[in-house]
């Protein structure tokens, strides 16, 4: 019988979700189970490091990393799981696009450990201790992972083959994305595992839009009953339908939540929050500056809201890794 | 210490500035001009753009009010002009790094004026600071 081919799936800078995700392919998990051999996956089976470290390197088939970049544990993973490995997928808006964990970029580190570890009202620190790389106690020397200044997506700090976004990706697309490498039959370099349209196209709520849109202020979700079958930008419901992937299968639109854009930009866009500004400037019907100010401010958080899983993928906010952590040691 | 010059990108409506003017006598004195057919037609993400490419400013010139020639794209603009100041705030771009300004010239002799007002008042910001 010819060797199974070896498959790796690890968090970094991941909350898990993406792991719960592919666990959630319930039997199908089993086939995959039987279909390859999995070398690697901290959420569910116990292995170590070492044994990635001691493989020939491009030995592992395929390695499904979820996670941003956030401190050198996870470089340091990523780097040696692209080195043992023949195809890496960014699976996950984290590191796809930096995710959640991205909105920290707009803090510096001292702000975040400041706050983490002194400011917090339900912080009792009285030492003012923080967490250091090395610490000696008792002789011996203990270390943890640098926490860079910056969060990055996963392309950011090694070569990435394929991208998966959600968060989490559904089901169906990981095993799409799974069967597609088990067969070799693959897209090519740098393609995105998701279908290529806008979630409006898909959305069961479009076909209640009106022929002319027109906010005139924005709303929370919470602030107003909006019709439950309707468009929500109809509505003044900020959705980032119109400039976000598809392929969700619409989960949050099916339970009465806007979009907030977990599948990223659409093929061929740098950047999907300037794209939508500029959609939502143009609903925007008021005239006057005082009113368009006005309007604009009753948009609470838009740069939350915007940037909420594509921060170090943005125009604005992308680094290379490797630059800013040379330039930070 | 070497005297900080602001680079400003200066996109204009060609329906209502600078069309009389050659692009060659009028172009080499204005530095990063792009004349486009509306102020409409700038995306956000060329402004954005522009601050990653080093622009320590961004001016937009449009036509005035009720002067479209493309109904209102001056007034698209303007509202893409607020809220992209939101999102430039969030990353410590100081929203007077992206003015707007709403008016007819068609020989284009106000845009190095303009230009140079801009700049002197981004001399005394400094260049832009990394987020």
């Amino acid at each position: 019988m010819a060797e199974k081919l070896k498959v790796a799936i690890c968090w970094l800078g991941a909350c898990g979700g993406c792991d719960a995700s592919i666990v959630d392919l319930n039997e199908v998990i089993l086939q995959v189970a039987d279909a390859v051999d999995i070398v690697l996956w901290p959420l569910a089976m116990d292995f170590k490091y070492r044994s990635i470290q001691q493989m020939p390197d491009a030995e592992i088939a395929l390695s499904i990393l979820s996670g941003s970049i956030r401190n050198s544990d996870h470089q340091e993973m990523a780097e040696l799981l692209r080195k043992k490995s023949q195809v890496v997928m960014a699976m996950g808006a984290c590191a796809c696009f930096g995710g959640t964990p991205g909105l920290a970029n707009f803090h510096s580190k001292d702000d975040i450990f400041n706050w983490v570890y002194r400011d917090a009202p339900t912080v009792v620190n009285p030492d003012g201790n923080f967490p250091q790389p090395e610490t000696v106690r008792n002789g011996g020397k203990l270390t943890l992972p640098h926490f860079f200044e910056h969060v990055f997506t996963l392309d950011q700090a090694i070569d990435v083959d394929y991208y998966l976004p959600g968060c989490p990706p559904p089901p169906e697309l990981i095993v799409n994305a799974i069967n597609a490498v088990l067969a070799g039959d693959l897209p090519p370099k740098g393609s995105t595992l998701a279908p290529r349209k806008a979630l409006c196209d898909t959305c069961p709520r479009n076909q209640r839009k009106p022929n002319r849109m027109e906010i005139r202020s924005f709303n929370r979700i919470h602030e107003v009953e909006a019709d439950p079958d309707a468009c929500f930008l109809a509505a003044g419901i900020i959705c980032m339908g119109p400039a976000t992937r598809n392929g969700c299968g619409e989960t949050c639109i099916r339970i009465n939540v806007p979009c907030r854009g977990c599948f990223g930009p659409l093929p061929g866009v740098v950047g999907s929050e300037p794209k939508f500004l500029s959609t939502l400037a143009s609903l925007l019907v008021v005239e006057r500056d005082d009113e368009i100010k006005e309007a604009i401010d009753s948009f609470d958080d838009p740069v939350g809201y915007l940037y909420r899983f594509t921060q170090p993928s943005s125009i604005l906010g992308r680094r290379s890794a490797k630059k800013v952590t040379e330039e930070g040691s | 210490m070497e005297t900080y010059n602001p680079k400003i990108v200066c996109f204009s409506c060609n329906f209502g500035w600078g069309y009389l003017s050659d692009a060659e006598t009028i172009g080499p004195t204005i530095l990063n001009w792009i004349p486009v057919v509306c102020s409409g037609k700038i995306d956000t993400s060329h402004i954005l753009k522009a601050f990653r490419a080093g622009a320590d400013g961004v001016m937009i010139l449009g036509c005035s009010e009720g002067h479209c020639h493309f109904q209102d794209g001056n007034y698209q603009t303007r509202k893409k002009v607020f809220l992209i100041h939101k999102v430039l705030d969030a990353f410590g771009i100081e929203p007077e790094r992206l003015t707007m300004e709403l008016d007819i010239d068609p020989e284009g002799r106000k845009i190095p004026q303009l230009i140079a007002q801009m700049q002197h008042h981004l001399s005394g910001l400094g260049p832009v600071k990394q987020v």
